[in-house]
């Protein structure tokens, strides 16, 4: 059969135009034309950082966008989103919606599932919208820290301003250190650095000194007490025999060293503190008592009669 | 008069120096120890034992040792008696170890004729549990630092009573002797808590804290 020339054009336009709307029906299609489109509302107390168009994510994929914004009767902001069904599953009942601002990057709402079970989310529900923001908690973060370096910068400054000071405390401290090593570089002794009775120091300085002398000349005299008994008796009890002069040379020195014990006394007295220093200054004091008590012994032992020596007995209480 | 001259030469023989200080030391260490001269106290007995070692005599050094135990039974205090031990097995001694048992408390173990005669009362009161017997006994020793470790052994270990406290506080006074003295004291006001007395006990308090007031003033 052949066809008339007008049949076979209406044929090709017949067709062309199908193709055409097939074409552009499968591209209506692929891209979400003919897609239901589910409308959420959000709310928030602030409609700062929301602008329309801005992308609603969900693990980083965008599954809608803000349609509007308005703001209702209580002044808070309805955000109204729009999601297409195929995306629509991501948004359950229990999901969380979070502005997000970072740093650097647009905004966007993001959306957190946990558990994908859950009932969808009811189109009458308005849940509200929490807000991270990068920035102001980058901020509030950095503003004590800054403070913070702030006053240190200050206590610098006071720190500075004091050890360039000639009459500042630092200037009082090294003095002061240099006074305690220069006393250390004299060989004065600590007892001297500590205790401010000049004289106290000074003769129980003399008197350690002193104390080896005496006690290696209470031994002597002791040795030549006994020797005195070979003496005969106007040269030991005469007026001026060795008797009498050596009982009053003793008594002088326990009467000195009985000066000295007060000394150590005071001393003593001055700290109760039990550091090394202390510790041999009691060691001294019983020194001094052996040295004081040794020649009391002596003593007696002229006043007494020279003759028994008697063997000390060692007994238990 | 030949007989006196012999023995008036042999009491001219000296006396080991080591010996005479070590005696003299030990001596200064019981009085400096019972006036309560805590840190000059020791270095008498360090000086004291050092003399005696020199002499390797440890019958000596276990006196030494058995005198500064005696002492802190006296003052009611605890002592550690690992020297002692030392000593006694190196040389074994039967009336040392008598005199240290007493000392802890022993009296089961204690040789009754090693023991020297002046506690042989006390030792039997303590076997009877005889208070009343032991103040007697107490009361009845000379020498007044024997008398403090007799109260001390006794008050240590076994009851007692007021009548002990008091003799041994009475002792104390009368010699000075400010540590066994306020130990005696702080176990009176102790005694007069526990049977009651309030009225004795706070005035014991105050009398104790006086006598530490005035010892600790410079």
């Amino acid at each position: 059969m052949t066809m008339s020339r007008e049949y076979k054009v209406g044929l090709f336009i017949g067709v062309t135009a199908f193709i055409v709307v097939i074409a552009l029906l499968y591209l209506a299609i692929s891209k979400g034309v003919l897609e239901r489109i589910h409308t959420f509302t959000l709310s928030s107390k602030s409609g700062e950082g929301f602008t329309e168009g801005m992308p609603v994510v969900f693990s980083g994929f965008n599954i809608g966008n803000v349609h509007s914004l308005e703001l209702n009767d209580e002044g808070v902001v309805l955000i109204h989103i729009k999601v297409p069904d195929r995306h629509v599953k991501w948004v359950r009942a229990d999901s969380s919606f979070v502005l997000y601002r970072p740093l650097i990057g647009s905004a966007r709402i993001m959306v957190n599932t946990e558990n994908l079970k859950s009932p969808p989310l009811n189109p009458r529900k308005i849940p509200e919208v929490l807000t991270v923001n990068d920035i102001n908690d980058a901020i509030a973060k950095i503003e004590p820290v800054l403070d913070r370096v702030t006053e240190i910068a200050e206590n610098i400054q006071i720190i500075t301003r004091n050890l360039s000071d000639p009459k500042g405390d630092f200037h009082r401290v090294l003095g002061n250190a240099e006074k305690i090593t220069s006393n250390f570089a004299s060989k004065k002794s600590l007892v001297e650095m500590a205790v401010s009775d000049q004289e106290s120091v000074k003769a129980l300085n003399e008197s350690l000194k002193k104390l080896k002398d005496i006690t290696a000349n209470i031994d002597r005299v002791l040795v030549k007490i006994d020797k005195m008994a070979d003496k005969t008796d106007r040269e030991i009890y005469g007026e001026n025999g060795a008797l009498p002069q050596i009982n009053m040379i003793l008594k002088d020195l326990v009467i000195k060293l009985k000066k000295l014990d007060k000394t150590v006394d005071n001393i003593n007295s001055i700290s109760t503190d039990a550091s090394e220093g202390m510790k041999d200054l009691h060691i001294l004091r019983s020194d001094i008592d052996d040295a004081v008590k040794s020649i009391d012994h002596v003593a007696k032992k002229l006043d007494g009669l020279i003759g028994t020596k008697k063997n000390p007995v060692f007994r238990v209480p | 008069m030949f007989v006196l001259l012999i023995c008036a030469c042999g009491s001219l023989m000296p006396v080991p120096e080591w010996k005479e200080k070590g005696a003299r030391y030990l001596d200064e260490y019981t009085n400096s120890f019972l006036k309560g001269k805590e840190l000059s106290s020791e270095p008498h007995f360090v000086k004291a034992t050092r003399e005696i070692a020199a002499g390797n005599d440890l019958r000596l050094l276990a006196v030494a040792y058995l005198t500064k135990y005696a002492l802190h039974t006296a003052s009611l205090e605890r002592f550690d008696d690992s020297e002692f031990r030392k000593i006694e097995r190196l040389e074994p001694d039967e009336a040392d170890m008598a005199y240290c048992r007493f000392l802890q408390g022993n009296f089961a173990a204690v040789n009754a004729s090693a023991l020297p005669a002046r506690y042989s009362g006390l030792l039997k009161a303590a076997q009877r549990k005889d208070v009343a017997l032991a103040a007697h006994e107490i009361s009845a020793i000379i020498d007044p630092v024997s008398r403090l470790v007799a109260a001390g052994v006794w008050v240590k270990h076994l009851p007692y009573d007021e009548n002990i406290l008091q003799t041994a506080i009475d002792t104390a006074s009368a010699s000075g002797w400010r540590r066994p003295l306020l130990a005696y004291l702080e176990k009176l006001h102790a005694f007069y808590l526990e049977s009651g007395d309030t009225d004795k006990a706070r005035a014991m308090r105050n009398r104790i804290e006086l006598l530490k007031m005035e010892k600790d003033k410079k």
